[in-house]
């Protein structure tokens, strides 16, 4: 069969579908011809796919005023004649591309077109294009402003656009909730910590804009210190990437991104003001990104978000002391030109956090009593006001980042990340006492990066750096109790390389790293001073691969090992858990844990669905768990249950699916859902708060030029039915929520306001997640209305 | 100056700046303030005007090391005389930091209340009743009774010491209500003492 004549003629029924100058561009016609598109893109990919030719131009395409994703706006190379229309996210990928220089235009209805050379040389090329309304006034032809997009070959899921405006008002555990495989583990509805595939805590990563966030997070009740308003894309990496990120990231990544800064003269506001009935919380958010208009390249942002929320209720009666307040501020200013780029980076996350009253007991016997209560003692009226016990934490982050390009195919690059994390508990004491902090905790974390980033002519990328991360924690004296960690500094260095091998529609990668760790801690147990010197050392490794199996299907596969060293609670805890009626044992002999973790992906992108598949498997060598020794201990105060940190082999499998379908271009419907599997292999038992298996699933329908949109969605969560040999309570039945969403989009003159309203757990069920630690002692949220309001200009 | 030369300027002040400071502090002994050490009951033989009778006789349960690990409390017996009237006060200590927690408890009365509990009451071996000087049902003072006949001249006595409870609760009033936990709060002290009647 003759191929190049036919991808002639592929080319010739593209022009005369888009370059008619005879048929004004109507919205329906629009539709018809990206269908049209798709279909013959299609075909004619499969027809050359012979060539010997293998770059691939990969990219996004955003609305110039909002950093939304366009999708089927239309992507065209004019040497080669090829093309390709983006998805709903707004991405494209053009493959078997020669090395040269080419002409890329990009068109969408209504837009400016753009029209770029490209020089490609070597591997994937990434390049994101912004388009500007046809009505704006502004001259020239933006494109610019690129985000290192996450090359990884390990399942990926991003949260952004229309998903991430649905979740303003969650805390971060809460919206990523909308990532199949991620669930939370949380203590009442205000502190919820992110789980992927079954791991949370010290086990994942969070980076706030590239910095690993560092503060007491191996705490059950301690939130991730973030504003999820200062993202524009917050992406989930649900493999193991020890080796890009360093120790820890060992069930995933999730990484927080604030949108690129501005390189021109232009200046967008957003605004955010959320009400929700369910606590009468009050959210308003606001951020101001601009660009210099004397120097070129040099652009800057503002944001910051206040919450305030009283006491939560459930279906029937108020929690009592539930309410929070958050304050969060971050700015950021950069300078780019051709070959240096500079950024300087401040975040604060402020806040205060009432705890459930009931749910801090004295000793065993209270504990007991409540849990046979099944619901608190202490059902107050509503109100704002927040008492002990609580929490008050804030946290500085700052960066400081620059890379410089030192030849075409080299990038130097520089990051350096200062963090302090402050963080007061206070408990219901007597006297004087009640306003002092029965915890006080201040860390420092220093973290530095340098690494140089290569693309060859030929197929090879990667990078190769070194990763210095150090950290001193210190207990505030003058709490009147004896510290539940000891003062440490920590110092963890790494080297990695890391190398991505490209070829046709197979891409393969592979990366090593060692890092050496020292922990120095000293504390008084009784009155004498204990010191321990501690050091930790490991290899890890990953491989990984992406294998473009048609136009719709691609498969990705990544095999990874990675470590933890135990952290300072699992080693040194001795004593009283204050409030939770349990004495914790630490065991300074314990080793690291290891993991090899094995993430499948499989991706389909079709005319009319989409449907993801993760399949994972992850075997853990000494996991450190908190195991009850089935011993009490007898004080004046009452009993006490006796629990120990003890290390045994764990295996964690499951699987991840998540597809949309569209049954016409107004009624969509969309569904998601994971299943986790995770034992004690020693021991042959379970393990406590793994989530049990969920799905939610929903259906959408738009009208009046699709700019409203109703959602109905269903969310069905089994019951936990392999529960550990002990725990306090036996685990909650399974239940079912439903939730109602609008939304609307008006065009105010040139800016867009985005109205949604939201009803969330609809019927107003009584129900008790598996994975909420207060789940002992109180129902969860009642029904919640939120309205939401967001305006762009 | 090329600008890699100014680049690797800007990263080594930044490198030495910022690796120069932040060391943990050395700790600190911190003592547990609210730690409850020794429970002091004082017994005191009274007549209808309580008026003392007869020598004080004291009865300790003490923990020194409060709540650690490895110690466990000493409880001592309670030897009471039948068919007496005693008036009862209660001592809370720190003995660790030398705080005698009795007056913080008076201090923040509406927060704090004893209750009495076990079979030395509920089989009505022994009764009670707050006469606390402030008015307020604390429990730091009572009067109580011994009965002549008791079914077994053995038995054990639970005191509770309950912190941040609602007061007005009903039945929170009664130095007998079981059902304490209902009120709300926790609980600073829960020790069953054994009893002794001759």
């Amino acid at each position: 069969m003759p191929k190049f004549p036919l991808k002639k003629l592929f080319a010739t029924l593209f022009q005369k579908l888009w370059f008619n100058k005879y048929s004004p561009p109507t919205f329906a016609t629009m539709i018809q011809k990206v269908i049209f598109s798709i279909a013959l893109f299609a075909f004619a990919v499969t027809q050359v796919s012979a060539q010997k030719c293998d770059l691939v131009l990969r990219g996004k395409i955003l609305h110039l005023e909002n950093d939304q994703p366009i999708e089927a706006a239309y992507v065209w190379i004019l040497e080669t004649r090829t093309g390709a229309v983006t998805d709903q996210n707004g991405n494209f990928v053009i493959r078997e591309l020669c090395p040269g220089t080419y002409t890329v235009t990009v068109q969408y209805l209504g837009h400016k077109e753009i029209r770029e050379t490209i020089n490609l040389s070597g591997s994937t090329t990434n390049q994101t294009f912004k388009m500007q309304e046809e009505s704006m006034d502004l001259s020239g032809v933006e494109v610019h402003g690129h985000r290192d997009a996450v090359q990884t070959t390990t399942a990926v899921t991003s949260l952004y656009g229309e998903a991430l405006l649905q979740s303003r008002g969650e805390s971060l555990g809460e919206s990523l909730k909308r990532v199949a495989g991620v669930t939370t583990f949380s203590t009442g509805n205000t502190i919820s910590k992110p789980v992927i595939h079954g791991l949370h805590s010290n086990r994942i990563m969070i980076l706030n804009n590239g910095i690993r966030l560092e503060g007491q997070q191996w705490g059950a009740e301690h939130a991730p210190e973030i504003d999820p308003f200062l993202a524009d894309e917050i992406t989930v990496i649900k493999g193991a990437e020890t080796v890009r990120f360093g120790p820890e990231a060992m069930g995933g990544v999730i990484l927080v991104n604030p949108p690129t800064l501005p390189t021109n003269k232009k200046h967008t506001t957003e605004l955010n003001l959320l009400g929700g009935s369910n606590g009468r919380m009050g959210n308003f958010a606001a951020s101001h990104s601009g660009g210099s208009e004397k120097i070129q390249g040099l652009g800057y942002r503002v944001q910051g978000s206040v919450k305030r929320a009283g006491n939560i209720r459930t279906p029937n009666y108020y929690q009592a002391n539930t309410g929070m307040a958050e304050y969060n501020f971050s700015g950021s200013i950069g300078y780019s030109s051709k070959k240096l780029g500079i950024e300087g980076y401040y975040s604060y996350f402020d806040t205060e956090i009432g705890i459930l009253r009931d749910s801090h007991t004295g000793n065993l016997t209270d504990l007991i009593e409540i849990i046979q209560n099944g619901e608190p003692f202490i059902k107050p009226d509503f109100t704002y006001e927040i008492n002990n016990p609580k929490q008050v934490v804030s946290h500085h982050l700052a960066k400081l980042k620059a890379h410089y390009h030192l030849s075409p195919e080299m990038k130097l690059n520089f990051q350096y990340g200062f963090q302090l994390n402050q963080r007061q508990e206070f408990d219901r004491r007597r006297g004087e006492l009640n306003a002092r902090p029965s915890l006080d905790l201040e860390l420092f974390t220093n973290t530095l990066d340098i690494f140089l980033d290569h693309s060859r002519k030929s197929s090879w990328s990667g990078s190769v750096g070194i990763n210095v991360i150090q950290q001193a924690n210190s207990n505030i004296p003058g709490t009147g109790v004896t510290p539940l960690i000891p003062n440490y500094d920590m110092v963890n260095g790494g080297v990695y390389l890391m190398e991505k091998y490209l070829k046709g529609p197979l891409e393969i990668e592979g990366g090593i790293r060692y890092d050496f760790r020292k922990v120095s801690a000293a504390r008084f147990i009784g009155n004498e001073l204990q010191e321990a010197e501690l050091d930790y050392q490991n290899f890890s490794a990953f491989l990984g691969g992406l294998y473009q199996l048609s136009p719709y299907f691609a498969f990705t596969t990544n095999l990874g090992t990675a470590w933890r060293p135990p952290n300072v609670n699992e080693l040194f805890s001795q004593g009283l858990h204050h409030g939770a009626a349990a004495v914790e044992i630490g065991d300074p002999n314990l080793n690291s844990e290891k993991s090899l973790k094995w993430v499948n992906g499989l991706e389909y992108e079709g005319k009319k669905a989409s449907v993801e598949f993760t399949a994972y498997l992850n075997q853990i060598n000494d996991y450190i768990y908190l195991n009850p020794t089935g011993e009490t201990f007898v004080s004046l105060r009452g009993t006490f249950n006796v629990y120990e940190y003890l290390q045994a082999d764990a295996f964690f499998y499951g699987f991840d699916l998540s597809g949309t379908y569209s049954f016409s271009e107004k009624f969509n419907g969309y569904l998601k859902g994971s299943i986790i599997r995770a034992k004690n292999t020693e021991t042959q038992t379970y393990f406590p708060f793994i989530p049990s298996d969920r799905m939610d699933w929903g259906l959408a329908y738009s009208f009046g030029n699709l700019a409203n949109r109703i959602t109905l969605s269903n969310v069905l969560v089994a019951k936990q039915t392999r529960e550990p040999e002990f725990d306090l309570a036996p685990a909650p039945p399974a239940y079912a929520l439903f939730n109602l969403g609008y939304n609307r989009k008006f065009k105010l003159g040139e800016n867009q306001f985005n109205v949604g309203l939201q009803v969330n757990n609809l019927l107003n069920t009584e129900y008790k997640e598996y994975m909420n630690r207060f789940r002992y002692f109180t129902a969860d949220m009642g029904r919640n209305i939120l309205l939401k309001l967001n305006y762009q200009f | 100056m090329s600008n890699i030369q100014r680049l690797n300027i800007l990263l080594l002040g930044v490198l030495s700046l910022s690796f120069a400071s932040c060391n943990s502090e050395a700790p600190v002994l911190e003592n547990d303030r609210e730690l409850i050490t020794d429970l002091i009951l004082t017994f005191v033989e009274v007549n209808q005007t309580i008026t003392p009778i007869a020598p004080p006789l004291y009865f300790k349960a003490s923990d020194s090391q409060g709540i650690g690990i490895g110690g466990s409390p000493t409880i001592e017996a309670i030897t009471l005389d039948r068919n007496k009237t005693y008036l009862m006060t209660i001592q809370v200590l720190n003995s660790i930091e030398n705080i005698d927690i009795t007056e913080n408890i008076i201090k923040e009365a509406d927060q704090h209340q004893f209750y009495f509990l076990g079979p030395a009451f509920s089989s009505n071996i022994i009764a009670i009743s707050y006469v606390d000087p402030s008015g307020k049902s604390i429990g730091l003072r009572n009067i109580l009774s011994t009965t002549n006949s008791p079914d077994t001249n053995n038995t054990i006595w639970r005191i509770v010491l309950r912190h941040d409870l609602d007061k007005k609760f009903l039945g929170a009033s009664s130095p007998n209500f079981e059902n304490f936990v209902q009120a709300g709060g926790e609980t600073d002290l829960d020790i069953t003492f054994p009893v002794i009647l001759n």
